[in-house]
């Protein structure tokens, strides 16, 4: 072996060490913090006039091409729009620390799920909003998102848009799904998917036991997560999903799915044989909503662009190609005229009757630690 | 002047040295010491020297240990299948045609992991021809499937890592001595003497680099099992990044990866003994 192989296979035995060393605090991530933090001392962001830059988070796929464009021409705030918010968790996960010491890292909204933002508040992570700088907010938002249990009064979120977790199937492969218990029917053996968040599953399996989801008890919780395991390890559910499960049907790889009424719609002008399908036992229904975090550099900028987004003309423009549940009064009205197909659509515009037998979305009871011991136990079924 | 002489090699070395206390001793230090600790986000983390933290995870996720390690080394059992032969026609046989196969081993490396991962979904998906075919040849029962499978995430393994086991087997190989075979057949030995005699041996230092490069990223990925496999094929890096982000267990989490940091480091030392560190560090066979 010639003097420069050995040198060179030293420097792979050299790389192969760097490696094996980056890879697993690749897999570590950061740390934590060290103390608890609480909301005991919240601050309510100040409004001023506003200008200046406006930086935005928010999730994929969940604006129009053309609002924020509109946004800075009307207002002449310089806007910054970034889709980083991908799952609740994995942004928690990103932004943690830096909230922790007060910094939001330049954000002056971000977007996160109902029980997120509960979580980012209690722990002091999102400061309270003033009222009185979001008239267009308090005149427009419908009577049904205005109180909702993790917020009653609205004091520190504005929803984004709106959506209900449910059924999603392939009419022509298994048109007979009409209940989550259908899910477990062995026909569809190995042609099943749930999704990942926890409080988007396992309450609808509870319903369906019928466990009322706002009155369970931890035990209720860990016994549907019992059943859920049960139906992993007999193969009867293939994996558990993201938003990717829209194309796991769309293959016909998975014939039935719990899945977002969002994703469906979106789907379905794809594929029509793609359907969401109200669970008998009623649907879990949820908003995303904007924040301002702590450390939030230009309070008044976030304020004018809740207030434009809650202008119907504004919201019908995103909600023509977002197809959620839109939170703004007089959009409906708006869409008659320009787009009637999505102005009567049950998943856009929910009837009563649509939506009798659903319930918002749910947290398991009990304090963090209780909460975490059964989030646990789902994601041990998860990662099985 | 000779004690700045004397100073230059510590010179030389000091952005190096900055460069792995900053990003490496530091970090390290760090989340040793959250492995040790006990608490939550709302409470604080508090160092108790919580060594139960070590016990408790790695009892609790034994069987995802043991699944990592095992995808890991078929995945590199069969990159070592695939890339020897490949590393040896590449260096031998492919003649003016060397550098462009080269470049089709690393072109992959062009596209983002996430991306050739999930492409094999639709490689594997159930209705691919891939699949029909399979069936067709009784590989896979007519009512089975591959994707959200062990066999799926075993595959994503393999194809994703094949680029390390072959470039280090392809340097070994083409820095062989051609006299030494030339001098095997002149001694009369068939092709297949010749090649366990001494294309082989001395090609050793290669295979080994290439196992360990396959191995120790196979065995704590987590990309694969995620998007190809289904449930109850979850790997370790899997159970750390749920710790991590979804449960917000963060000492678990670092203990969990010192574990399998440790689990590894242990591992190539035995191994170092027993395929010899000559092989690993490059001492010449000749000098024993």
């Amino acid at each position: 072996m010639s003097e420069s192989n050995v040198k060179r296979v030293r420097l792979l035995a050299l790389a192969v060490l760097a490696l094996a060393v980056s890879m697993v605090l690749v897999a570590c991530g950061g740390g934590g913090i060290d103390e608890g933090s609480d909301n005991s001392d919240v601050t309510t962001a100040t409004g001023g006039d506003p200008q200046g830059s406006l930086k935005i988070s928010n999730w994929p796929l969940y604006i129009d091409g053309a609002t924020i464009k509109d946004f800075q021409n009307d207002t002449g705030i310089n806007t910054t729009y970034t889709e980083d918010v991908n799952d609740n968790n994995e942004f928690f996960g990103k932004v943690q620390q830096q909230l922790a010491q007060g910094d939001s890292g330049g954000r002056d909204i971000i977007v996160v799920t109902d029980w997120m933002a509960e979580k980012m508040y209690n722990l002091g992570y999102i400061q309270n909003l003033d009222k009185a700088k979001l008239p267009t907010v308090e005149k427009n938002l419908i009577p049904s998102l205005q109180s909702p249990s993790f917020d009653p009064e609205r004091k520190y979120s504005v929803p984004w848009q709106s959506g209900m977790t449910g059924l999603v199937v392939r009419k022509d492969l298994a048109p007979d799904v009409k209940s989550i218990n259908d899910l477990f029917d062995p026909k569809y053996k190995g042609k099943v998917t749930l999704l990942t968040e926890m409080r988007d599953t396992v309450p609808l399996v509870m319903a369906a036991d019928g466990v009322d989801p706002k009155e369970a008890t931890t035990q209720d919780w860990l016994d549907a997560i019992d059943k859920i395991k049960e139906n992993v390890d007999n193969g009867q559910i293939r994996r558990f999903t993201g938003n990717d499960f829209v194309q796991d049907l769309a293959k016909g790889d998975v014939v039935a799915a719990i899945g977002w009424s969002g994703d469906a719609v979106q789907a379905q002008s794809d594929n029509e044989n793609i359907e969401y399908v109200q669970p008998e036992q009623g649907c879990s229904i949820w908003s995303d909503n904007m924040l301002i975090p702590v450390g939030a550099p230009n309070p008044a900028a976030a304020y004018k662009f809740m207030n434009y987004v809650y202008e119907p003309e504004n919201q019908a423009q995103i909600t023509k190609y977002v197809n959620y549940v839109s939170p703004v009064k007089g959009v409906r009205e708006i869409l008659e005229k320009q787009d009637p197909a999505i102005a009567n659509n049950n998943l856009i515009f929910p009837s009563e009757q649509f939506t009798k037998n659903c319930f918002a979305q749910v947290s398991p009871p009990g304090d963090e630690a209780a909460q975490q011991e059964v989030e646990q136990a789902f994601q041990d079924v998860v990662t099985g | 002047m000779t004690i700045r002489r004397r100073l230059i090699p510590y010179w030389l070395l000091a952005p190096g040295l900055i460069w792995l206390v900053l990003f490496f001793v530091i970090p390290m230090y760090y989340m040793g010491e959250l492995s040790l600790k006990t608490g939550s986000l709302e409470t604080g983390y508090q160092l108790t020297w919580a060594f139960e933290n070590y016990t408790d995870s790695i009892s609790e996720y034994s069987t995802q240990f043991i699944r990592a390690f095992w995808y890991a080394g078929v995945a590199t059992f069969f990159c070592l299948l695939i890339g020897y032969p490949l590393a040896y026609a590449i260096a031998f046989k492919a003649g003016r045609w060397k550098n462009l196969m080269l470049f089709a081993v690393v072109a992959p490396f062009f596209t983002t992991y996430l991306i050739r991962t999930i492409a094999w979904k639709t490689i594997l998906d159930d209705s691919s021809p891939v699949v029909s075919f399979l069936k067709t040849i009784h590989l896979v029962p007519q009512d089975g499937r591959v994707l959200a499978t062990s066999a799926a995430v075993i595959a994503g393994l393999t194809y994703n890592f094949l680029p390390f086991m072959v470039l280090p087997l392809f340097t070994a190989l083409e820095r062989l001595d051609q006299r030494l075979l030339e001098a095997g057949k002149d001694l009369y030995a068939s092709a297949t003497q010749t090649f366990w005699r001494i294309t082989l041996p001395l090609t050793m230092p290669g295979i080994i680099a290439g196992i360990l490069l396959t191995f120790i990223p196979a065995a704590g990925d987590y990309v694969n099992a995620t998007f190809l496999g289904g449930t109850n094929q979850a790997m370790i890096g899997n159970v750390i990044q749920s710790k991590y982000l979804v449960v917000n267990d963060y000492p678990d989490a670092a203990a969990l990866s010192f574990t399998l940091m440790a689990i590894i480091l242990v591992a190539l030392l035995f191994y170092i003994k027993f395929a010899g560190s000559e092989a690993l560090m490059g001492e010449e066979e000749e000098t024993r």
